[in-house]
């Protein structure tokens, strides 16, 4: 265990979503049993307000939990200089089998958040709380990933030994290596460039049409997905190369450090806020014949659609940038 | 115009102090009128205007408005419905102490976030048709009981609701301002607004631009007695 | 502006000139507040300081340091392992250090002796360049003062001082004394051919692990400290205290949590009639939750940004004078400098979170309490 005031200020958001995620998930027990809107009664009532306090505190915890991703790739990378050859967020990742996990959980429970705020905020726009049901059944499948995120973080944590002597991006993002890791690495740059325009082509159309006609939302919140894993690969492909202006640099962590001009930040957040948007866009879509919400959720899903496209235009336009302003040259 | 049936209110609930405030109330308020719920204190009537205002949900029963039915909306949309349908003008005036008068008559219309420059004309017109326009920027608690009842209308009125609800607003002026009180209302009622009102002063009850006296007792509406 | 702004917006506005009726209150808030916030500042600038003084100092030492041991004991080295070490590949320059500790009965400090290794210090014999300490502590106030130091009862040997080390680094150097060889092996009865230890130079730092491995046969007995060693130990070092020094903040921050909470829900009676009036004018549980945490946001951000500042001001331009002591360690020739102004993302997001989380966490559902009474109440 490494006693340092990030790693206290990261175990301090979990232990407090935990708590909050414990405790509504236990309300969103009662509401599944008991909530009835046409009951006037007094617990009818406390419940419809208790809904207030859920929404309140989950929209904090996602703000926490979002400031407490970037911190802990913040961190990681910071920490690299305490482990034996660590150079970056991956070195310190790997000092034990939890440190990639409970960042996968964290990017998990970004995601699961966001999206149950956007279903939030329908819920509270239909007259009779139609979605009401569903998003507590959403909370009790989010708690157990809120609390296993915690419980992950902890471990890794409480297992950071300074002595041991772990294998950084260069060893792990490598097309020799075996694991998924160097399988992504070993995507050939074009393969993964045109995948790359092929899905943000299939974000444009299905956006498009979806804004101008009124249909594929479905197609783009998948479209969004795909684009999301597909971005991903491709930064660790070929994106990172532009940027480290180096033909075989392949970390998508070492983007992140001020050497790079935070680059990753530019990439990272459009994306990741892009694809949060098309998630909860294709989950609105599920709810969009319910009769109290049939005048108000298309006009939603076009504006989550619509602010999704804007991001993910910024993450293709930070790509370009990347690509053309380097001095490496992949093709030709 | 509002409709009530079979309107039940308890208190405390299923506690050992239950009270039921309302019982079985079957009302219909006419709008583009004035009514009064007239009766001794303790027969409901604050309660039961407090439902017609779409302030608390009934225990039981129901309450249309205009003809959908409100009395199953979750608290927020009846906030909303109350906002800009409703505008209150409450026993004790209930102005927010050490703010001044032009941002109290302002704070019903923060939640619908207006343009600040247009809602402060707004405010500053209505206080104007009041009389009451410089004394804008002073704390409330300043103002005599006369202007304090007229700030309270001005707040009542910027969000331009359509019915007004008074809960015995005339129960500490003397006769010379409950006549300016009821000159307002006639104002109100030539802008083509519903006044629904609680009193047991007889100097509103019968006064002659009251259309309608409702009669209580006990929770229950009295027709013993006929209408005035 | 959208609608949503504008309502933020004429939520604010309120909040402000509400915040503005209870000064007192509000105002001992955020100075409680603040000073959490600035105590909690302090310890994490300063110790990020220290680190980062440190690494600045390290990034000149060499990149491996070759020692004796004898009975597990760091011993005098042979002046024939340098050149050994200088034979293995991969190695530019091994080079023997003469440095050593010397105690000042006079102020009952501790120096360090060295003799530099750096060429362009120019020394000779009876010549000695100091820390800024050490005439500090001695009282040597005038320009060429002699520093006379004895070594035993009856002895006094007297060196010119010729220059005092800059305040850059003084972390390190503010009990350094530099003198030249010949007067190191006198003053200390040194043989002419031992050293203290071992440096050695190393042209590509991934070959470190190699080349201990070929001196560790050639010199089985000695011990091997590389420099990402010794910025390790200093990390630890420091962060350790750090995070003990937090620990006991927290300590503070949870008092002052309790304190909040107290604050947010026990409301004045005018306050919770005045929550009653918003509601029954036609505020939603939603719009007087956003009203509060405006109020909160402007309480966090305020105290947050004051206790930054003030922790800023304290520890790069007052030199820490609250918690230096315990964080760089006790000594009696204490460092005299300002460190070098630095403060990352990293840090104010960690400061952020630690200290207006539990504020937030505390205050949440006291709001969410008063929020949520019955909007008729005001008319019973």
């Amino acid at each position: 265990m490494i006693f340092q005031t990030p790693i206290m200020a990261l175990l301090l958001v979990s232990g407090l979503a935990g708590l909050v995620a414990l405790w509504s998930a236990w309300f969103g027990l009662r509401v599944l049993r008991r909530w009835n809107l046409a009951d006037g009664s007094r617990e009818q009532l406390e419940m419809e307000r208790q809904t207030h306090l859920i929404s309140t505190l989950f929209g904090f915890v996602m703000l926490a939990e979002a400031l407490a991703l970037l911190l802990f790739v913040y961190n990681a990378d910071r920490m690299a200089n305490l482990f034996v050859g660590a150079m970056c967020a991956v070195g310190t990742l790997n000092v034990n089998e939890y440190g990639f996990p409970a960042l996968y959980l964290k990017v998990a429970t970004f995601f699961a958040a966001a999206v149950w705020l956007i279903v939030d905020r329908a819920d509270r726009a239909g007259r009779d709380y139609p979605l009401t049901r569903v998003k507590y059944a959403g909370i009790i499948l989010l708690a157990p990933l809120i609390l296993a995120g915690g419980a992950v973080e902890l471990t890794y944590f409480a297992g950071l030994e300074t002595d041991v002597i772990t294998s950084c991006c260069s060893k792990l993002f490598t097309p020799a290596n075996e694991g998924l890791s160097s399988e992504v690495t070993g995507l050939p740059p074009a393969l993964a460039l045109w995948l790359l325009g092929g899905s943000g082509l299939a974000v444009a159309l299905s956006g498009a049409a979806s804004l101008w006609w009124g249909r594929g939302q479905m197609l783009f919140a998948v479209s969004g997905v795909v684009l999301f894993f597909v971005a991903l690969a491709a930064i660790i492909s070929i994106i990172s190369l532009y940027v480290y202006d180096h033909p075989n640099h392949h970390c998508p962590f070492c983007l992140l450090q001020p050497e790079h001009g935070y680059y990753g930040y530019v990439l990272y957040l459009p994306l990741f806020f892009g694809t949060a948007l098309a998630l909860g866009a294709g989950v609105l879509q599920v709810f969009v014949g319910r009769p109290s919400l049939r005048d108000i959720l298309p006009a939603r899903i076009r504006k989550l659609i619509g602010l999704s496209m804007v991001a993910f235009g910024l993450f293709g336009l930070a790509t370009i940038w990347a690509i053309v302003s380097s001095q490496l040259i992949v093709f030709g | 115009m509002i409709t009530l049936s079979a309107v039940t209110k308890l208190y405390n609930e299923g506690r050992p102090n239950q009270m039921a405030a309302l019982d079985g109330i079957d009302l219909t308020v006419p709008g583009d009128a004035v009514t009064v719920l007239t009766g001794p204190s303790g027969s409901g009537k604050t309660t039961l205007l407090s439902l017609i205002g779409c302030m608390a949900r009934p225990t039981s029963g129901r309450v249309h408005l205009n003809g959908d039915m409100v009395s199953g909306l979750p608290e927020s949309f009846l906030t909303g419905l109350r906002r800009t349908t409703f505008g209150f003008v409450f026993q004790r005036f209930n102005l927010v102490r050490g703010l001044s008068v032009i941002e109290n008559v302002r704070l019903p219309a923060v939640p619908l976030g207006p343009d600040h420059v247009e809602l402060t004309e707004r405010a500053m017109a209505r206080l104007e048709h009041l009389g009451l326009a410089d004394k804008a920027d002073i704390p409330v608690e300043y103002l005599s009981g006369g202007e304090t009842q007229r700030a309270a209308i001005a707040r009542a009125l910027i969000n331009d609701a359509p019915i007004l609800i008074a809960d015995e607003p005339t129960a500490n002026l003397d006769t010379v301002l409950v006549n300016r009180f009821l000159d307002i209302v006639a104002d109100l009622r030539a802008e083509g607004r519903t006044v629904i009102m609680t009193s047991h002063d007889p100097r509103i009850f019968t006064a002659s631009l009251v259309d309608n006296v409702v009669r209580m007792v006990d929770g229950r509406l009295d027709t013993e007695e006929a209408p005035a | 502006m959208t609608p949503w702004l504008r309502r933020q917006r004429a939520l604010a506005d309120y909040t402000l000139s509400a915040l503005g009726r209870r000064k007192g209150k509000n105002i001992s808030l955020v100075v409680i507040y603040a000073l959490i916030v600035f105590l909690v500042a302090s310890i994490m600038m300063f110790s990020s300081g220290m680190r980062r003084e440190a690494d600045l100092v390290l990034s000149e030492a060499p990149e491996l340091i070759v020692q004796q041991l004898t009975l597990g004991r760091h011993e005098l080295i042979a002046g024939g392992e340098v050149e050994k070490l200088a034979a293995i590949r991969g190695v530019t320059a091994a080079k023997g250090r003469l440095w050593g500790y010397y105690y000042d009965r006079l102020n009952g400090a501790n120096y360090t002796v060295m003799v530099p290794d750096d060429p362009t210090i120019k020394l000779e014999q009876g010549q000695a360049i100091l820390g800024e300490a050490i005439p500090r502590s001695r009282g040597l106030s005038w320009e060429g003062a002699p520093l006379f130091l004895s070594r035993f009862e009856g002895d006094l040997v007297k060196f010119d001082v010729v220059d005092t080390l800059s305040h850059d680094s003084a972390l390190v150097s503010a009990d350094l004394m530099l003198i030249t060889e010949q007067d190191f092996r006198d003053f200390f009865g040194l043989a002419p051919d031992v050293y203290t230890d071992i440096s050695v130079s190393i042209r590509n730092e991934r070959e470190i692990a190699t080349i201990i491995a070929k001196a560790e046969k050639v010199m089985p007995k000695a011990r091997f400290v590389t420099r990402a060693d010794i910025s390790r130990t200093y990390q630890k070092l420091f962060d350790w205290r750090e995070g003990l020094l937090v620990t006991l903040a927290i300590a503070a921050i949870l008092a002052f949590g309790i304190f909040a909470a107290e604050k947010a829900s026990g409301l004045s009676a005018e306050e919770t009639r005045e929550i009653g009036i918003l509601k029954a004018i036609g505020w939603d549980t939603g719009d007087v939750i956003a009203m509060k945490l405006w109020e909160g946001a402007l309480v966090s951000v305020g105290a947050f940004l004051t206790g930054a500042v003030a922790a800023y001001v304290h520890v790069f331009l007052g030199g820490a004078g609250l918690f230096a002591p315990v964080l760089k360690g006790w000594s009696v020739l204490y460092p005299d400098f300002a460190l070098t102004p630095q403060i990352d993302v990293l840090q104010l997001t960690t400061l952020f979170l630690v200290t207006v989380l539990p504020y937030v966490a505390a205050t949440l559902v006291p709001i969410w309490r008063v929020a949520t009474g019955d909007p008729d109440q005001v008319m019973r």
